[in-house]
């Protein structure tokens, strides 16, 4: 074969390898694998284990809808072939249900839950009634009646769900052509005819979600970093964190950390993160979003106004990650303080404002809560009180109804509760709740743009959807003025300027639509670096703390809209921007700020976006919680939370099963064929000689 | 479906196989090498036939599927023919090796008969044979599930095992039954062979109607079974006289040795 | 090596050798020599060294009993109640199962 054949044929080889035969392979014919599925993962603390398991493998049931709570007897008691697996719809995934599954974990596989596209009517909230309740300010030392929520129960729809322990795996099917398919599959197979059980082949379902981690951090912890005898310990469970951001009005050296001379600061705080019982899919729109993007817009009003006639006293914005699970970044912040690690400490604050859920403020209006306790020092009450008469005063001034709860009545659950129990403040938490939560979904996956009424008009092309000044986006507006007026006020600013003080509704809307509606928009393409383009996607972003060891991309973006909002464009080179050379000399320039190259936007007449460096004193700071940089992993006064590490064969899938006779009488018949065959062989065999003898000659033994 | 199932089918598909292996081949060192040696040959002919349906594959329409089924027709019969000619080439080789067999050892007759080597290689080409056939299968027969979830027949395991045992014992029986017809040099024995060997592998494109598959292969491995037996040396009265334990009477009353 | 070939007195050597090399904490050379010799020492008729090799083997056989015994106990305990010792357990352990106590 001649050289240019053999070529030509290797070429057809590779070609032929390359482009693959799409096998119709059994596994296809066997399972149909489910897309789109989110399971509920273990997490622990201190003490406890919570979450889901399931086997290493999988577990397997046999596929039931549940129609109703007096079904349940079905797969309780009475089915013929237990494990089950329980379908729900959403309006059946309550506590008194999933504690009768939980108590007979014998006969259920897991459970699968249909995401329905609306929100329960009555509310649902899977998170404990009192929330964080026992690392707050509220101890039996602290004040007995005000402990475990005993005057106020904060969130009396929550059913202690995400808090419990269950031995089955749970997973959220979206309502769509795959539920379809399960549908389909069930009334084929499983349907119970006339009472009587159907028979096999049954459709079963798969769901595997094996977490390594048990126990508690304690043990999880300990195993993690077994040194003694391993020599490459499995690290089973990461602790949750993630950053903090904070910015301030006026620089502040970074580098001199401790008590700063001559500074006093007030802090106005939002939190950035929430949860669902399915792990990483909530939204937190009202919970946390309407929070932290109304302090955004308060510090773009108050941005040009700080920056021409500062107040004598120095605007800290601070957003914390991490507060629904035990205020992870409030009580690392606290910590710093204390420990002289941040740029000053808690005898630099003056007083304390923090942004709670104000989302529905249209519903039940605007409330401001304080701390009975730390009031009956005088000095702190006459501060709390000049605060409060300031907010009034400006809520009159923007006709924006504001109440004041009972002055015995406690804070709620806020990252103000953090710094009280370091030391008294005064301090203010603004809601839009009086006593209980208006939200009803808090801390739940319903707990969407939808319940915020952030619902543009149907007609509307996306482009347009992004500059649409919703109802809702107005109104925050609203709030983030007053906030912003109070703040400056309460800083020391003079009267004449705080007319001048305006949160932008174009700004609030448009931070609104990429913070919950999708992260790909103009707004965010501009002032993002150019390295994180790529990350920019149709979906919100994840609200999620996540573990330390996973920098989640939302904080980031909140760091640059605050440097954005309050940040000036410096005209520097790229390359002196990305090193933080402004000044002669390097030190100042990375003391005091820090600098951002980001993308910008494209000019009119160009096809390359231009981008510039901004200048901001926006900063991230580690937000995980003391206990671990102490390694007290039985701490009960800092949050100890980790998540438990896992395999990725995280899924579902479904397909029939046969019964166990069918599978029994196969091995029967496959024993007893290899039995016969052996005895069969054996006699042939020693016969051998004699049974194909004919027709050999006598002389030759062999032929 | 299940361990269970993965070995009943693993024990009904290789059984016959297993039990004809040890008893007969395993002690015999120079029968394993040529059984190995059989399994490789028809190893290269499956390679070879299924190069050309892939490449065929490849060249056609994908989308149109009587194109695909009519390239699959084409595939199997060319397999089919390819093997057959692999054993053909198997037994000219085993020929030759033979005839250097005998210069090289020291005894006067040959260590291993040509009936002995044809009953081996067809052996050996059934055990490769069975092997690419229900090896995937059993794999996937090992997790939960069982076929049937998109409509197909719920029979799936259990009818390829028992498929895969059909063509194990054909593979054998055609073996005994060509090098035979080769040996006496009658060619419309080899043609039956042939025949019956793209007969049964045609017959499984009736399933998923696995009756209309399995029964008539069983039928045609009972009648090459008892046409191997005599091309063998068997015959009734042999058996007979087996079967009823007068075969040690009839041996020394014709002073055979056993 | 066929133990046919080897002469009566290398077959007393090797077995006081195993039985011997049993006491470094090598249970499986007890094991060897039981198993090994049993047919030498027991079945064989008699012959000068079979004595000898008759008490290394019962010797050997009760040693390995022991050591099965003690081994069977501890693996048992162990077994049942690392999850119960927690932080001594895990200590013990040179490989931990994932996702049980």
């Amino acid at each position: 074969m001649d050289l240019i054949s053999t070529k030509w044929i290797i070429h057809l080889l590779l070609y032929c390898l390359f482009h693959g035969v799409s096998c119709n392979s059994v596994d296809q014919k066997i399972y149909i694998k489910l897309n789109d599925t989110v399971p509920c993962v273990r997490l622990l603390n201190a003490t406890h284990q919570i979450g889901c398991q399931s086997s290493l493998a999988g577990d397997v049931g046999v596929i039931h809808f549940l129609e109703s709570e007096e079904n349940l007897d079905w797969v309780l008691s009475t089915g013929p072939s237990p494990p089950y697996m329980v379908i729900l719809e959403s309006h059946l995934f309550n506590r008194p249900i999933m504690m009768k599954l939980k108590n007979s974990f014998s006969r259920i596989a897991g459970v699968a839950v249909i995401k329905p596209s609306s929100s329960p009517i009555q509310g649902f909230s899977p998170h404990t009634t009192c929330p964080n309740e026992n690392t707050g300010v509220y101890s039996e030392s602290y004040d007995p009646t005000l402990a475990h929520c005993n005057t106020t129960v904060w969130n009396p729809i929550g059913n202690g769900l995400s808090y419990e322990e269950f031995n089955f795996p749970i997973f959220s099917l979206k309502d769509d052509n795959g539920t379809e398919v399960i549908r389909q599959c069930y009334l084929n197979h499983n349907r119970v005819v006339n009472g009587s059980a159907p028979s096999y082949p049954l459709c079963a379902m798969e769901l595997s979600s094996h977490m390594h981690a048990v126990t508690n951090t304690v043990t999880c912890m300990r195993r993690s970093s077994n040194g003694a005898f391993s020599l490459n310990p499995e690290v089973v469970c990461d602790p949750l964190g993630n950053n903090n951001v904070w910015g301030s009005t006026k620089s502040l050296n970074n580098t001199a950390t401790g008590h700063s001379e001559n500074e006093t600061v007030v802090i106005a705080a939002a939190r950035l993160d929430s949860r669902a019982f399915f792990h990483g899919i909530s939204l937190g729109a009202e919970s946390s979003a309407s929070g932290f993007i109304t302090l955004l817009a308060a510090a773009g009003a108050l941005a040009n106004v700080t920056r021409e006639n500062h107040p004598p006293r120095t605007i800290l914005y601070t957003f914390f990650q991490g507060e629904s699970f035990d205020y992870i970044g409030s009580s690392r912040m606290v910590y710093d303080m204390e420990k002289d690690n941040f740029p000053i400490d808690l005898d630099n604050i003056h007083s304390f404002v923090e942004i709670g859920q104000v989302g529905l403020h249209n519903i039940s209006g605007l409330w401001l809560h304080s701390d009975p306790v730390s009031r009956r020092n005088n000095s702190i009450d006459t501060e709390v009180m000049s605060l409060t008469d300031v907010f009034q005063k400006v809520a009159n001034d923007l006709n924006i109804s504001l109440n004041l709860s009972d002055v015995s009545q406690p804070l709620p659950p806020a990252s103000f509760q953090r710094f009280l129990r370091s030391q008294p403040i005064p301090g203010i938490v603004l809601t839009d709740h009086h006593t209980h939560f208006t939200n009803r979904y808090f801390e739940s996956m319903y707990d969407n743009t939808e319940y915020l009424n952030l619902t543009f008009p149907a007609d509307l092309p996306p482009e347009q959807q992004f500059t649409y000044i919703t109802d809702t986006a107005k109104g925050l507006a609203k709030v983030a003025t007053m906030v912003a007026r109070t703040l400056y006020k309460q800083a020391g600013g003079a009267d004449e300027m705080l007319a001048s003080i305006n949160a932008d509704e174009l700004t609030v809307a448009q931070m609104l639509y990429g913070f919950l509606v999708q992260t790909k928009n103009p707004w965010f393409e501009a002032i993002i670096i150019p390295e994180y383009q790529p990350l920019l996607g149709p979906a919100p972003p994840e609200y999620y703390v996540g573990v330390i060891t996973n920098n989640t991309f939302t904080t980031k973006l909140v760091s640059y809209v605050l440097a954005n909002l309050t940040g000036i464009a410096v005209n520097i080179s790229r390359e002196n921007c990305t090193n933080h050379r402004e000044f002669a000399d390097d030190a100042q320039s990375t003391d005091m700020n820090s600098y951002l190259w980001v993308q910008g936007v494209t000019p009119p007449n160009g096809t390359e976006p231009e981008g510039y460096c901004v200048r901001s004193t926006v900063r991230l700071t580690q937000a995980q919680s003391p206990a671990f940089l102490l390694k007290e992993y039985h701490s009960s006064n800092y949050s100890t939370w980790s998540e438990s590490r896992w395999k990725s064969n995280i899924g579902a899938r479904i397909f029939l099963v046969a019964g166990h006779d069918l599978e029994m009488l196969t091995l029967g018949v496959g024993v007893a064929i290899l039995l016969i065959s052996l005895l069969l062989t054996y006699f042939v065999n020693s016969k051998a000689d004699f049974l194909f003898s004919s027709g050999r000659e006598p002389a030759n033994a062999t032929y | 479906m299940t361990a269970s199932v993965f070995f009943g089918c693993t024990f009904i598909a290789f059984g016959p196989a297993i039990a004809l292996f040890l008893f007969t081949i395993a002690r015999d060192p120079l029968r394993v090498i040529f059984l190995i040696a059989g399994a490789f040959f028809w190893l290269v002919s499956l390679l070879l036939s299924s190069l050309v349906w892939f490449i065929s594959v490849q060249i056609s329409n994908k989308e149109s599927a009587p194109q695909q089924k009519g390239l699959l027709i084409f595939g199997v019969v060319l397999s089919v023919l390819l093997q057959e000619l692999f054993r053909f080439g198997y037994y000219k080789l085993l020929k030759k090796a033979n005839e250097g067999l005998l210069a090289l050892s020291q005894e006067e007759t040959m260590p291993i008969s040509i009936r002995q080597l044809a009953y081996v290689s067809g052996l050996g080409f059934g055990f490769m044979s069975g092997a690419f056939s229900v090896v995937n299968i059993l794999a996937d027969s090992v997790g939960p599930g069982t076929v049937g979830i998109h409509g197909d027949s719920q029979h799936y395991f259990l009818s390829s095992a028992f498929m895969t045992m059909a063509i194990i014992l054909l593979h054998m029986f055609w073996g005994v039954v060509f090098f035979d017809a080769c040996e006496k040099k009658r060619w419309w024995c080899l043609v039956i062979v042939v025949a019956s060997h793209l007969l049964v592998s045609c017959l499984t494109f009736q399933n998923p109607y696995y009756v209309g598959s399995l029964v008539p292969t069983y039928i045609i491995m009972f009648l090459m079974g008892v046409w191997a037996f005599c091309c063998a040396g068997g015959s009734l009265r042999n058996l007979k006289l087996c079967l009823t334990c007068k075969d040690k009477d009839f041996l020394l009353a014709n002073h055979r040795p056993r | 090596m066929n133990l046919e070939r080897v002469s009566n007195e290398e077959k007393l050597g090797l077995c006081r050798k195993y039985y011997l090399g049993g006491f470094a904490f090598l249970p499986f050379l007890w094991l060897v020599n039981v198993v090994w010799f049993f047919q030498d020492a027991f079945i064989k008729p008699a012959y000068t060294e079979q004595l000898q090799i008759k008490a290394y083997v019962k010797r050997s056989g009760l040693g390995l009993a022991v050591w099965v015994a003690v081994l069977t106990t501890w693996i048992t305990i162990y077994q049942h109640y690392r999850s119960q010792w927690g932080e001594m357990g895990d200590y013990l352990s040179f490989t931990i199962p994932l996702g049980i106590p």
